[in-house]
């Protein structure tokens, strides 16, 4: 038992003595602004095929920060997240399309406006709906967050309308497409690109209500990152760049380009596994990563949990069951976003999001785990305690020479179960922004628009390395029970 | 070893036991002495094994006073481990060690609580498994075993340790009747050689042959005790004439 303590504080001192080294960096002498940006909203923030971030927000961020000598680190997380992030004091500023509104500048001071971007809707190709008027008792797609959202809710009582809203962007035009929803909102640049891309949709209105967008910092934090954007920005439209970059994407030249290559472009399921086979690696590699780390974690903080439970002391059988009451019984979601966000609210330690993300599963796996792990031992017939105390061995010598044995080859079938789920629930910590296989797969299908032909890969990914994890661990059971 | 200056390995003194509101052993006194044999019968339910269990604390005692082999074991504060080295246990159910081999489970104490090195404590568990007649299945599982086998084990087991005292509880009651006989065989052949033995059982021809006294028990109590032949031949207790009569004539 005192071995295991041992493991516990050596666990816990790594994971804080993380937690200090992710503080410390990022207190260095010369400053690096960490920069989010959104992963799913071109022409503005997009994932070009050579892997690299792209679009009007990214290369803007960039020549500012070259014409004022910045350093910048850009946290491509997506808008949800990278918001989330600078209000929690994760990040230090934000591009990534976002609106100035009144709301907003509570909890964030905006930079000046960058870009004017007004309101459209598009429906399905076919589509007999031309105004807002064909609307009602429709239903509406639209993207958490974003102005065309506010927009679409401020005109949603007078023509009476249903609402659905997406976190991604593509999931929103898939809505339309599929008809289940008749039309989407959305700012007008970000439309006429994907379109111009391949979406099956049509603008039927005149871009209206629209707002600037504005980089943003959290409200009272870094204002000289404002100033220096500011002086940039300025810069930029001066000496003609900031029209460049505009161009570059929504310029007429750039309309065929985009045609020509989505033309080129080999949108078999050979041919999509081709073009991403870095950015399928990397995310696959990711969630390997987060698997065996967080299943050795896990494993051990359970155990450490589930002997808890069955050991002969009230306060450790208390503690225990808190845990796991905890831990099993928030949704794992709720949890990286608590621990992600909620946490360096609280400490006013920054956490990254890979470590965020293993601590979450550590937790809630764990539980789990700590779950079947007591009840693996109580499955051990309590006469082999009792038969191993009255030789006189003492409880701990009795627990790892007669009662574990017996109850792990209880617990094995369970074990493998939690690791597959493990696997699985890694998928989730794509919220917070880890470039894992889901999140991959989401990125990729904002560039390319190709949803089905892009999930049934991942699908088939996610199959084969779960076939391959049970092969192995059935492997294990059986050089156990021999 | 340590035995007290009187020669009495165990003495119990109004020993009490509740489970919540009920009561079952309700003020027992026993007496132990030496190399005596102690059979304890009675009906179902009056409390036998929950005595026994009461002497190495597998059940703690509500109040009264229990001492073993010198050791107040009603006291918080002595050491239990050390206590139970000296009193061996074979349970109703055998309760070998499934994951162990029948060597390694007759090895088991000795080795972690360090009385012999590895090579000593497997020639005595391999003298002990002859001495029960199971030599050749040192190797194998419990889970290969016969009834009888397994409880033979568990006897030897039990004596690996070299205790002072064996307590018994029901040892054949889990038998088939043909396994029966083998197992008495051992117990008988442990109490010529003097082992204090306190045995909880139902078999009444092996209270009468084995036992320097027998112990009645009914409802909690100690009803009647004396040598067998008193006891069975000339009862005085109507329990025990009752419990008697109906066990007897079946």
């Amino acid at each position: 038992m005192r071995k295991k303590l041992i493991w516990f504080a050596l666990l816990c001192s790594t994971v804080f003595g993380a937690l200090l080294a992710t503080t410390t960096t990022s207190h260095a002498a010369e400053k690096t602004y960490t920069i989010g940006t959104d992963i799913t909203y071109a022409p503005f923030d997009f994932q070009g095929t050579d892997g690299k971030y792209t679009g009007i927000d990214i290369d803007l961020i960039k020549a500012i920060a070259k014409e004022e000598n910045m350093k910048i680190d850009l946290k491509p997380v997506g808008f949800n997240a990278a918001v989330q992030a600078v209000e929690a004091n994760q990040m230090d500023g934000v591009i990534a399309g976002m609106t100035i509104t009144k709301e907003r500048k509570q909890q964030f001071d905006f930079s000046d406006p960058y870009y004017y971007a007004g309101e459209v809707m598009a429906v399905a190709k076919g589509s007999k709906v031309k105004s807002f008027k064909d609307l009602r008792g429709k239903n509406v797609a639209l993207k958490v967050g974003t102005q065309g959202a506010a927009y679409a809710k401020s005109i949603q009582k007078k023509y009476g309308f249903k609402i659905t809203e997406f976190d991604q962007s593509n999931d929103m035009y898939n809505d339309v497409v599929t008809g289940n929803s008749v039309a989407a909102f959305e700012d007008y640049p970000v439309m006429a690109y994907g379109i111009q891309n391949g979406i099956k949709l049509k603008i039927v209105t005149k871009p209206a209500k629209g707002g600037n967008y504005g980089f943003a910092v959290k409200k009272g934090e870094n204002p000289e990152l404002l100033t220096k954007f500011n002086a940039g920005l300025k810069a930029l439209k001066k000496n003609g760049q900031y029209d460049k970059i505009v161009a570059k994407y929504l310029g007429k030249s750039s309309v065929a380009k985009a045609t020509a290559t989505a033309k080129k472009q080999d949108n078999s399921l050979w041919g999509l596994v081709k073009q991403n086979t870095g950015a399928l690696g990397g995310g696959l590699l990711q969630t390997l990563y987060l698997t065996v780390i967080s299943i050795i974690l896990a494993t051990i903080f359970g155990v450490i949990i589930g002997l808890m439970q069955v050991v002969p002391a009230k306060w450790a059988n208390w503690l225990s069951s808190t845990l796991i009451y905890i831990f099993r019984g928030m949704p794992l979601l709720v949890l990286a976003l608590f621990i992600y966000i909620g946490v360096p609210n609280l400490t006013g330690n920054k956490i990254s999001a890979f470590l965020a993300g293993i601590i979450t599963l550590t937790l809630n796996e764990g539980a789990y785990t700590a779950a079947f792990v007591s009840g693996g031992i109580r499955a051990v017939d309590n006469g082999q305690m009792e038969a191993a105390r009255s030789l006189g061995l003492p409880y701990g010598k009795a627990m790892r020479r007669v009662i574990l044995p017996q109850g792990i080859k209880i617990m094995i079938p369970s074990f493998i179960n939690q690791f597959i789920i493990t696997l699985k629930d890694t998928s989730i910590l794509s919220v917070i922004g880890i470039l894992e296989l889901t999140q991959t797969g989401k990125i990729i299908i904002a560039r390319n628009l190709q949803g089905f032909k892009v999930w049934t890969i991942i699908a088939i990914m996610y199959i084969v390395i779960i076939t391959l994890l049970t092969w192995l661990s059935k492997a294990v059971e059986r050089r156990m029970n021999k | 070893m340590n035995a007290a200056e009187n020669n009495n390995r165990v003495v119990v003194t109004d020993l009490v036991k509740n489970y919540g509101s009920n009561e079952v052993l309700k003020g027992l006194n026993l007496t132990v002495k030496n190399n005596e044999v102690v059979c304890m019968i009675g009906p179902s339910g009056s409390g036998k094994s929950t005595f026994l269990r009461c002497l190495n604390k597998l059940e703690d005692p509500t109040s009264g006073s229990v001492i073993v082999d010198g050791y107040d074991i009603s006291d918080n504060k002595t050491n239990m481990n050390k206590v139970r080295e000296g009193i061996g246990m074979v349970f109703q159910h055998f309760n070998l060690f499934p994951n162990l081999t029948v060597l390694e489970n007759v090895m088991l104490a000795p080795i972690e609580l360090k009385k012999a090195d590895k090579e000593v404590a497997t020639k005595e568990a391999r003298a002990l498994l002859d001495e029960v007649g199971l030599a050749e299945k040192a190797d194998a599982y419990p889970a290969s075993l016969s009834g009888g086998q397994e409880q033979r084990v568990a006897i030897a087991r039990a004596l690996a340790m070299h205790p002072d005292i064996m307590l018994f509880d029901e040892p054949t009651s889990a038998l088939d009747p043909e396994m029966v006989g083998d197992v008495l065989d051992v117990m008988k052949k442990l109490a010529k050689q003097g082992m204090t033995m306190i045995v909880v059982t139902h078999e009444m021809g092996f209270a009468k042959e084995v036992a320097d006294r027998v112990v009645f028990m009914a409802d909690g109590h100690i009803m009647e005790e004396g040598d067998p032949q008193q006891l069975f031949d000339h009862p005085q207790n109507p329990r025990t004439q009752d419990f008697l009569r109906k066990v007897l004539n079946a």
